[in-house]
């Protein structure tokens, strides 16, 4: 029988698809992986995963206006 | 985001035919529009404008060359048309009568030539320089623009700018008034004055946009909103726009007389002296001077002013030397180089402040400023809604002569970073969307996927999974023909089983006969 299910299709690049990975380990809000730069995930925790996703990439960012 | 409407054209095109018959009786109105237009649209109307019969479609043709001149007049007929100084009629193109008329007499001077604006006739007791006027535009204008940034630097506009301010978009009211109430500044009192209207003004994303555009089309932007301001004020839009017009074709440093107004025109000259279009020693006297703003309205050539301070610094200077060119080199004044470092040679608080919008300032000196560009800063913009296009505007706009010797302007590393780091904040592309998923047969999800990709609707698909996702437009339609297949599946099934009993029912007897 066909399913139907509302969410959030996120289209992204393949790095941040791995975090997105690493994050689905911690909260569970994936609903289907569907490939290397898809991912299907519910819609309430896209504000989140923005977020946390910005936090991940700011660490790993070089920052100038500290190293004064 | 909504992006304001900053281009005179496009709201002109959305005029009806009766506003511009009555905007063509004016010759400077005429004279503006043709100012306006590109340089094509300029040879058409001069070619044909003393050719009194409407010229055939197709001997217009010959004045071209070719499939691509074609396309070129093709398109400049179209602006003419809309701006409603040609008709096509019957094969013919016949220019609007009372544009033909009026512009003839804006050529040659003949007619009722007030519409130019009346010089006075008596020299002024209290003449101005074209340096006080400029000083004062810049003045004016600039008081508007650090009022939006916050800076408390000059007073606070007075309150029709501060209602335009609103009424545009560019700030909005905050609904926090409490943060505010510390202390009683200029600023303060501004958004006291501000608040019956709405609320503590508060820059918004398209403010953010409007502070890096330059000066002409921010001037633009600021008049279209009036004039859209003005129909609901009930003021009368063809003699609010027929002002404007006139106002740029006066002349820098003349005094014009303010008698031939009509009431709403002496209205709008009061609302006009607080933008610094114009310049009027007191209320109600007899005659005013056109700024620098008001005469470049329709030239189209850049408004040459610099910050408040290195206009007046500029304007000895230029009085001295009585050079030209040294204006030109005011323009700029930023410095950026390969390492993200940015020098600006300024030292007006306004030009700080809109730096300050997307650089890290570090130092400040006497007649400079220096900062660095960071991921940081950049993102900080990004996040108030400034585009990376804009701030390479902006850069390329107000880059040091110096810079100017180099090609491209900017250095291309740090324009490259910066487009980068917009990408960057958009990784995600969230779209929200119905995941379709376990298809029993291969043959009910192709159909399916090809009934939804007709629609159009979507947005991923994976045959061997047999997974559609589609948007939530898209829903209902591909929801019901799925269903309609489930049903026709279901009733082929049902028949499928029937047909199987039949068929041992018609086989049992068989066997027990």
């Amino acid at each position: 029988m066909v399913k139907a299910v509302k969410g959030v299709v996120v289209e992204c690049d393949t790095s941040v698809k791995q975090i997105i990975l690493g994050l689905n380990e911690k909260g569970k809000f994936i609903i289907e992986d569907l490939d290397d730069t898809h991912v299907f995930v519910d819609a309430s925790c896209i504000e989140q995963l923005r977020f946390d996703i910005d936090e991940i990439l700011n660490e790993n960012t070089y920052n100038v206006e500290e190293s004064k | 985001m909504s992006k304001f409407q900053t281009s005179i054209h496009e709201y002109l095109e959305t005029l009806p035919l009766q506003t511009f018959n009555r905007l063509y009786q004016k010759p400077a109105t005429c004279l503006a529009i043709f100012r306006l237009l590109p340089p094509l649209g300029k040879q058409i109307i001069m070619s044909s404008l003393y050719v009194d019969t409407p010229i055939p479609v197709t001997d217009m043709k010959l004045w071209f060359k070719e499939s691509a001149g074609l396309m070129k007049q093709k398109e400049a007929m179209q602006r003419l048309k809309a701006l409603h100084i040609f008709s096509e009629e019957r094969g013919n193109y016949a220019m609007n009568a009372t544009f033909l008329e009026q512009f003839r007499n804006a050529l040659t001077g003949g007619g009722n030539s007030q519409s130019f604006g009346l010089a006075t006739s008596t020299p002024d007791k209290h003449h101005v320089d074209i340096a006080f006027l400029d000083d004062y535009a810049t003045k004016q204008w600039e008081a508007i623009l650090h009022f939006m940034v916050g800076t408390t630097e000059g007073r606070p506009p007075c309150k029709g700018v501060l209602n335009l301010l609103g009424r545009s978009g560019l700030m909005t009211g905050g609904s926090d008034v409490s943060s505010h109430a510390d202390s009683m500044d200029a600023r303060d009192f501004a958004s006291q004055m501000a608040r019956q209207d709405f609320g503590v003004p508060k820059i918004t994303h398209k403010g953010f946009q409007f502070l890096l555009q330059d000066i002409n089309t921010q001037v633009w932007a600021f008049l279209l909103q009036y004039l859209n301001m003005a129909e609901s004020l009930n003021m009368d839009l063809v003699e609010v726009l027929t002002f404007f017009f006139q106002l740029g074709s006066l002349e820098l440093g003349n005094d014009y007389s303010s008698e031939t107004l009509t009431p709403t025109q002496t209205h709008l000259l009061e609302d006009l002296k607080a933008y610094g279009i114009v310049y009027q020693r007191k209320r109600g006297s007899r005659r005013f001077y056109p700024t620098r703003l008001a005469t470049t309205l329709t030239s189209g050539t850049p408004v040459m002013l610099g910050s408040h301070t290195n206009a007046t610094k500029l304007a000895a200077a230029a009085a001295v030397r009585k050079g030209e060119e040294e204006e030109g080199d005011d323009h700029g004044f930023i410095i950026l180089e390969t390492n993200y470092r940015l020098y600006a040679y300024t030292d007006s608080p306004l030009q700080i402040a809109v730096l300050n919008l997307f650089v890290h300032l570090r130092d400040r000196f006497p007649n400079m400023v220096t900062g660095v560009i960071t991921r940081d800063s950049i993102r900080r913009a990004l996040t108030k809604g400034i585009t990376a296009e804009q701030i390479i505007t902006y850069l390329t706009a107000h880059a040091h002569a110096q810079m100017r010797k180099h090609t491209p302007v900017l250095p291309l590393t740090v324009v490259d970073q910066i487009r980068l780091w917009e990408i960057e904040k958009n990784r995600l592309r969230p779209v929200q969307s119905w995941l379709y998923s376990d298809f029993g047969r291969q043959q009910d999800f192709e159909s399916t996927l090809e009934y939804a990709s007709e629609l159009g609707v979507v947005l991923w698909s994976n045959q061997k999974r047999r997974l559609i996702c589609i948007t939530t437009e898209g829903h209902q339609a591909v929801g019901s023909y799925v269903r309609k297949l489930i049903i026709r599946q279901k009733e082929q099934a049902q028949q499928a089983q029937q047909a199987r009993q039949q068929h041992q029912q018609q086989h049992v007897p068989s066997i027990a006969s």
